[in-house]
């Protein structure tokens, strides 16, 4: 052959062995890891939320393995990129599971991703905690002995929403909500769950749903205001909040005088990224605020991870961080890291998380926990963000609607 | 006026950074005849290096819109030199792999770099804030400036591609490549000078559009695909056509997400197909070239 | 003007390229002897896998076999026939969700779903290929893009039929039909019956592919206008090439369905679409396994580079650059057509 085509193939052949020469060998350390394996968006928009997980988790297994890990072994961690798909998440699950070794399972932002994993779990017999996804199905009929959940489910979550809106008097809401699942069963479960509280509410007909990752909200904020509603119920988050206020501030969206509520504001990227953009006096819900908890294990929880990594913790590295102590907890209740052994020690567990006791309810494996709302109020310098005030932390077990009766456990 | 002029304000707005955005991909199809898959990474780029610039080397706004895109240019020099001059004589679906590869290389490089957060950049002084427009509608100062930036850049190309010896190079070689070399003309640096000029433009739409939308690692992926249908309905090649599908996807986008919200997901493919399928050159196809 | 641009520009593409013909296996005795021994290895390869390989590779071949499949039907257009197609998604995730609701609603045995998501996928096929193969090039590829995504956003917003973002799941498999006993549930199992199913799928394409009608496909990819004055109707071919491909996409998404257990809507998303294409140009659009090459290329790095760095695009846009600007012929096309020029 002729030179050329010599020198791409040895080219080509270099790139081969160095690529193959960097195969990394697995260290046989003294004592053999507990390996958690972690799936969660890595990339594409929203991929601060695997970030934040990560920083939860790492902060969580430092602490642990600095107290001598569980059962005398330390743990381990391995990211997964979901990619927001939920084949992608399978088959991630799969590789840690038979592939890498993982003895338990955490992850998962996108409800869709939960769906699509979810029944796939019995197979890989290895519990799951859930640490944000909302999606009700999946302590609902697509329930499961080895899933579990330490973060708000929808239901949760619009239950404390129709609470801080009835407790408002304003009878006439729309919304404004990603097109996707998400979006709609908000919406959904906010206008039952309002009724309930409040039968004279109108829920209008004139609703708004932009396209998930749409960058111009300007035709949905123009249509409802014009609709004159008494309060708006809006669910976008992330990248897309941050562009909607922006978006809204422009066109006097704050300046009229219904009632705003973000079902998700109080994410921290999102009020990082705003600022004092986001005005003050909007509702603002969470899974966790860092600053409504008066307790010891919060106070250290927020201080060692603002030291760690400079910003105050979003919900999802909370979540993260419950969930590795969850494990933890389970592992020596059940005296052996085995698969089964776990889950069915997670059943019912009772441990103490920054937000308080957490329990999972033995019905549907769902944490009892609620979400804290707050009206966003003068900056805090120190954080850089708005604080919250007027802050109503929703009790667990009073705002979480029965077990489902689909879930059969 | 009132709500229906709103909505239409919106979609000048929408439409009309759409076409700053877009109308690289266009020029350089015209020209070159490659697909530019990476142009959405490129108006990405823009945005970010705008935020690099604005916040991190606190740049004022209009030094940023001078210098944030020559950064985007030189790199697309070095992307011609290096990767596209392989592919430049081959089919178009191969302009079209590479630089789909391109793309991976250069989202990915983003997230690295910049970190995986929102950021957010403010207008400059001077357009922060509204003003009150006539049928009582306030209107955000820096959405008329997109407006007007659309309308300079369309005049802008105008003349370019009309009145300078450097337009009608670019028009001649779109024409006939052969008959331009022929001619004495060096293709290589028109090549690479139209390539580099399809980016800047790009990267213009990015630091023009970063002080509207959050700035994340997904918002190339985002505008790809509203490039494509933007140039497909104006018309692959056609520099007003990019302007007229421009407004037309606004409209669609503004209209559609009011009135047909169980379908407005679609709709902007819709009317791609049908582009396609009745004019395939686009609305002002070829005989519009450049 | 421009259609002779065009001409030249298509002489130049098939110098540098080194061909655009598709090579046919068997030029010489020894190179076919040697093919079959090759072929016969790793067929012994592939049904032993369960047993040989560690228990996750079973997953990672399903992936390969299944992708695969997709990968070749697309190459029949783009390698065989000249088109670029990013829209291909729609038919696998159409067979993705036939397979998923009927498995969901009525518990039909596999063979039957797969049967009626061949026939969704055709149908799809024939109508989205209908509007498309008038067009050329750029055209077709953007109108093809343009009718996926339809696709994608109907599966999105339609959440009535289709579950809409959260997709279909929760549904098991259980018969097999044909009065067949098997565990589908088990991984292994389940490998095998796709294994048998792709590679008699892939018997069955490869003869279209050598039969006279494959002939003809390469002919109007190399020129069309020469064949249209051969007295061919290059549409209907072209039409009949893109239905062929788009049942056999198809079957790789009904194959794919019980595999992930869930058909959602990024099945059909333009990135999925994207998937094939990537593969076949990995593999090498110029051979018949070089599709399957390709598909197996991109599903051990994905695997195997994911576990090092969070930046598995990155090294993907690398690698497809390098071999779309050196290596064009793909990986199993440069090896072949080494091994042919030594002889």
């Amino acid at each position: 052959m002729n030179r050329k085509t010599f020198l791409r193939s040895a080219m080509a052949m270099a790139i081969v062995g160095a690529m193959a020469g960097t195969t990394v060998v697995q260290a046989q350390g003294k004592q053999e890891p507990i390996r958690i394996g972690a799936i969660y968006l890595m990339s594409g928009s929203a991929a601060m939320y695997g970030k934040f997980a990560q920083q939860g988790i790492q902060q969580a297994i430092d602490e642990i393995n600095a107290a001598g890990g569980v059962l005398g072994r330390p743990l381990q961690v391995m990211m997964e990129d979901s990619q927001g798909k939920a084949a992608t998440a399978i088959q991630a699950a799969r590789k840690l599971v038979y592939q890498d070794k993982a003895d338990v399972l955490m992850g998962l932002d996108s409800s869709g991703v939960a769906q699509g994993l979810v029944p796939v779990l019995p197979e890989l017999r290895k519990p799951f905690i859930i640490t944000h996804a909302a999606t009700p199905d999946v302590t609902g009929k697509l329930c499961n002995k080895y899933t579990y959940r330490v973060s708000v489910n929808v239901h949760q979550n619009m239950n404390s929403a129709a609470e801080v809106a009835a407790k408002t008097g304003k009878k006439r809401w729309t919304t404004i909500g990603p097109d996707y699942a998400f979006g709609h069963q908000s919406w959904e479960f906010f206008g039952k769950y309002l009724k309930e509280k409040m039968p004279d509410a109108e829920l209008m007909k004139e609703v708004a749903f932009p396209r998930f990752g749409a960058e111009d909200f300007t035709p949905f904020i123009d249509s409802v205001m014009a609709s004159k509603p008494d309060g708006v119920l809006i669910s976008v988050w992330g990248g897309d909040m941050v562009n909607f206020v922006r978006q809204a501030n422009n066109r006097g969206f704050f300046d009229q005088d219904f009632e705003v509520l973000f079902t998700v504001g109080a994410a921290t990227e999102v009020l990082t990224a705003l600022g004092d953009q986001l005005p003050e006096g909007v509702w603002v819900g969470t899974r966790y605020w860092y600053g409504a908890h008066d307790n010891d294990l919060n106070k250290k929880f927020v201080a060692d991870y603002k030291q760690r990594y400079n910003a105050p913790p979003s919900y999802n590295a909370e979540g993260a961080y419950v969930a590795v102590y969850a494990y933890k907890a389970a592992i020596e209740k059940a005296g052996k890291v085995d698969g089964d052994a776990i889950a069915a020690a997670l059943k019912g567990l009772e441990i103490n998380a920054p937000t308080g006791a957490l329990k999972f309810r033995e019905g549907d494996n769902q944490a009892l926990i609620g979400p804290t709302w707050g009206k966003t109020g003068p900056m805090n310098n120190e954080d850089k963000i708005r604080s919250l005030t007027e802050m109503v932390t929703f009790d667990g077990q009073k705002i979480t609607p029965p077990v489902d009766p689909e879930c059969k456990l | 006026m009132g709500s229906l002029g709103l909505a239409l304000l919106d979609s000048l707005d929408i439409g009309l950074l759409l076409f700053i955005i877009a109308v690289g991909l266009n020029i350089v199809f015209g020209v070159l005849n490659v697909i530019n898959f990476a142009h959405g990474a490129l108006y990405m780029l823009g945005a970010y290096l705008a935020f690099s610039c604005i916040n991190g080397l606190g740049m004022p706004f209009w030094l940023t819109l001078l210098v944030a895109p020559l950064g985007v240019a030189v790199l697309a020099v070095l992307v011609d030199r290096l990767m596209l001059r392989f592919v430049y004589q081959r089919e178009v679906t191969d302009s079209l792999l590479l630089t789909f590869a391109l793309l991976l290389i250069l989202n990915e490089s983003v997230r690295m770099i910049w970190g995986t957060g929102i950021h957010v950049v403010e207008p400059p002084e001077l357009l922060r804030g509204t003003v009150n427009l006539p049928g009582g509608i306030r209107y955000p100062l820096y959405s008329l400036f997109v407006i007007l930036a659309g309308g300079i850049v369309l005049f802008g190309l105008w003349f370019l591609f009309n009145k300078t010896r450097a337009g009608k190079i670019m028009r001649a070689a779109a024409l006939d490549r052969d008959m331009a070399q022929v001619l004495c003309i060096n293709t290589r640096l028109v090549i690479t000078g139209v390539f580099a000029f399809g980016a800047w433009l790009a990267a213009v739409g990015g630091v023009v559009a970063a002080p509207m939308r959050a700035i994340d690692p997904g918002m190339g992926d985002k505008i790809i695909i509203e490039s494509f249908i933007v140039v497909v309905i104006g018309g692959l090649g056609s520099f007003p056509g990019a302007l007229l599908g421009a407004i037309v996807l606004g409209l669609i986008h503004g209209l559609g997400g009011r009135f047909l919200p169980e379908i407005n997901l679609m709709l902007p493919f819709v009317g791609m197909a049908i582009v396609l399928l009745l004019k395939p050159h686009g609305l002002l196809g070829r005989r519009a070239s450049l | 003007m421009v259609s002779h641009e065009k001409t030249m520009n298509a002489n130049r593409a098939e110098q540098a390229t080194g061909s655009a013909q598709v090579r046919q296996a068997g030029a010489s005795p020894n190179m076919t002897r040697g093919a079959w021994v090759v072929g016969a290895l790793v067929l012994i390869l592939l049904v032993a896998l369960p047993w040989v390989a560690p228990y996750f590779y079973i997953f990672i071949a399903t992936e390969v076999l299944i992708l695969g499949l997709l990968a070749a039907s697309f190459n029949l257009i783009f390698g065989y026939t000249g088109m670029l197609s990013f829209g291909h998604a729609a038919f696998f995730g159409i067979g993705s969700y036939a397979v998923a609701m009927l498995l969901q609603a009525y518990q039909w045995p596999l063979l039957a779903c797969l049967l009626a998501a061949v026939v969704v996928a055709t149908v799809l096929a024939l109508v989205i290929g209908f509007f498309c193969v008038r067009l050329n090039e750029v055209y077709f590829a953007m109108l093809t893009l343009a009718f996926g995504m339809m696709v994608f956003s109907i599966a999105h917003q339609w959440r009535s039929v289709t579950n809409g973002s959260d997709g279909i799941a929760g549904f098991s498999v259980t018969s097999f039909g044909l009065g067949l006993d098997l565990q589908l549930g088990n991984p292994s199992v389940y490998y095998h019956v796709v294994l048998v199913i792709v590679l008699l799928a892939a018997a069955l394409l490869y003869l279209i592919c050598r039969s006279s009608f494959g002939l003809i496909l390469r002919a109007i990819r190399q020129n069309p206008e020469r064949v249209a004055f051969c007295g061919i109707n290059v549409r209907a071919y072209r039409l009949a090439s893109f239905t062929v491909a788009g049942a056999f996409a198809g079957l790789a998404g009904g194959l794919m369905a019980p595999f992930l257990r869930i058909a959602s809507p990024e099945l059909l998303h333009w990135s999925m679409s994207a998937e094939p294409v990537l593969m076949t140009i990995l593999g090498g659009s110029g051979y018949f396994l070089g599709p399957f090459v390709g598909a197996g290329m991109f599903v051990l790095l994905e695997a195997w580079i994911t576990s090092m760095t969070q930046a598995w695009m990155l090294v993907l846009g690398i690698i497809l650059a390098f071999m779309v600007m050196f290596f064009r012929r793909g990986l199993l096309g440069t090896v072949l057509d080494w091994i042919q020029e030594r002889k």
